[in-house]
């Protein structure tokens, strides 16, 4: 059961984890490396924020692309 | 299998299938070493990436490579290609299906079942599971649908053969995996971000579209169903070995135990029955198959 219910998370949910996780954790690097911001305590706000919402739009458009 | 009255009794079935069988006893090496080889070397592009000793944008390109080689040696497996039938050898089959697929981020179980069922049903819109693919509206179309992720459509076949248990039971099988290649790259990413972008997620995506486009969309494109009708002998401007010489795909359309590279051979000994029997493209088929027959020029 529980194990049914994760995979339904995973499901329905797996694109805004994969934005927030993924596209996240690169955008950060992106931001760190090429970037002056590196350092900036808002840096990850703006990275993991960026990804998440991608994986938000993908989800309630039910496609990335 | 019924006879049509047009064709001859030199080109029975029975006939086709004494030649087909005499290109399928052979033992798949070269498939065993490319499967575990560029499995083998897409591993060792982590420690060597991660400790300097090879640039990333060049295990990049490695890793892309791996990942277009990855397919064909787990489809071997999936036939059951290596242990051709003996059971003592069958965990060759698993062993390789399994490995191989690393490096696309796939689970064996599920592209097994799901290719057993394009055989079963190819070019069947609603229980062929590369119907979507092989019927697209443009190479473009496929192309934007693997980067999308809107042609694994797993769940959808798991509905449409409910009443599958072998089915369903290898989908269950194969969920552990499914659910480690999804977190695998979501943990590695937060500690090695960009070593996984290019070294596993993109070269996964890379080698997705180009097995896609190679082995669902070209061979099937315009074909209808049907065992002499599925798939179709096609030319290419890439030299074949690039495309893993996907021209000849029909060939294993018809008899999935010939060898992949097996296949050049049986093609020309069966040339006649595939021009009886008006196999799409077969009048085009070269007598003798070179290294290189296809390329339209």
């Amino acid at each position: 059961m529980l194990v049914e219910k994760f995979l339904n998370h995973i499901s329905n949910w797996g694109k805004f984890w994969f934005g927030l996780i993924f596209l996240g954790s690169i955008f950060n690097e992106i931001l760190e490396q090429f970037t002056m911001l590196s350092g900036s305590s808002f840096l990850w706000i703006l990275a993991f924020g960026s990804g998440a919402m991608i994986g938000l739009v993908a989800k309630i458009r039910g496609a990335w692309l | 299998m019924k006879e049509s009255p047009e064709i001859a009794a030199e080109f029975s079935f029975e006939k086709e299938k004494v030649i087909a069988k005499s290109f399928s006893q052979r033992f798949q090496w070269e498939m065993i070493l490319i499967g575990l080889g560029q499995a083998a070397i897409w591993l060792s592009l982590w420690p060597l990436v991660l400790n300097g000793l090879l640039d990333l944008w060049a295990g990049f390109l490695i890793a892309s490579l791996c990942a277009c080689l990855a397919y064909l040696p787990s489809h071997e497996a999936q036939h059951g290609n290596y242990s051709r039938g003996n059971p003592k050898l069958r965990w060759l089959d698993g062993l390789v299906g399994h490995i191989t697929l690393v490096t696309l981020k796939f689970p064996y179980h599920i592209l097994r079942i799901t290719h057993m069922k394009h055989h079963a049903y190819t070019n069947d819109p609603e229980k062929d599971p590369d119907y979507a693919n092989a019927h697209n509206t443009s190479v473009l179309q496929v192309i934007k649908n693997v980067l999308d992720g809107s042609t694994v459509q797993f769940d959808k076949y798991l509905e449409v053969f409910q009443n599958d248990k072998a089915f369903v039971n290898s989908f269950h099988q194969a969920i552990p995996i499914a659910l480690l290649y999804k977190a695998a790259p979501l943990v590695l990413v937060v500690i090695f971000p960009f070593e996984t972008l290019l070294l596993w997620w993109l070269p996964a995506k890379i080698g997705s579209v180009y097995t896609t486009v190679f082995f669902s969309y070209y061979p099937h494109l315009g074909t209808s169903a049907g065992r002499y009708q599925n798939t179709r002998f096609w030319s290419h401007w890439m030299p074949r070995f690039l495309n893993h010489s996907m021209q000849l795909h029909f060939i294993h359309h018809l008899h999935p135990s010939i060898g992949h590279y097996d296949e050049p051979k049986a093609i020309e000994a069966l040339k006649p029955f595939l021009i009886a029997r008006k196999v799409p493209g077969a009048d085009q088929i070269p007598d003798k198959i070179t290294l290189n027959p296809l390329i339209k020029i």
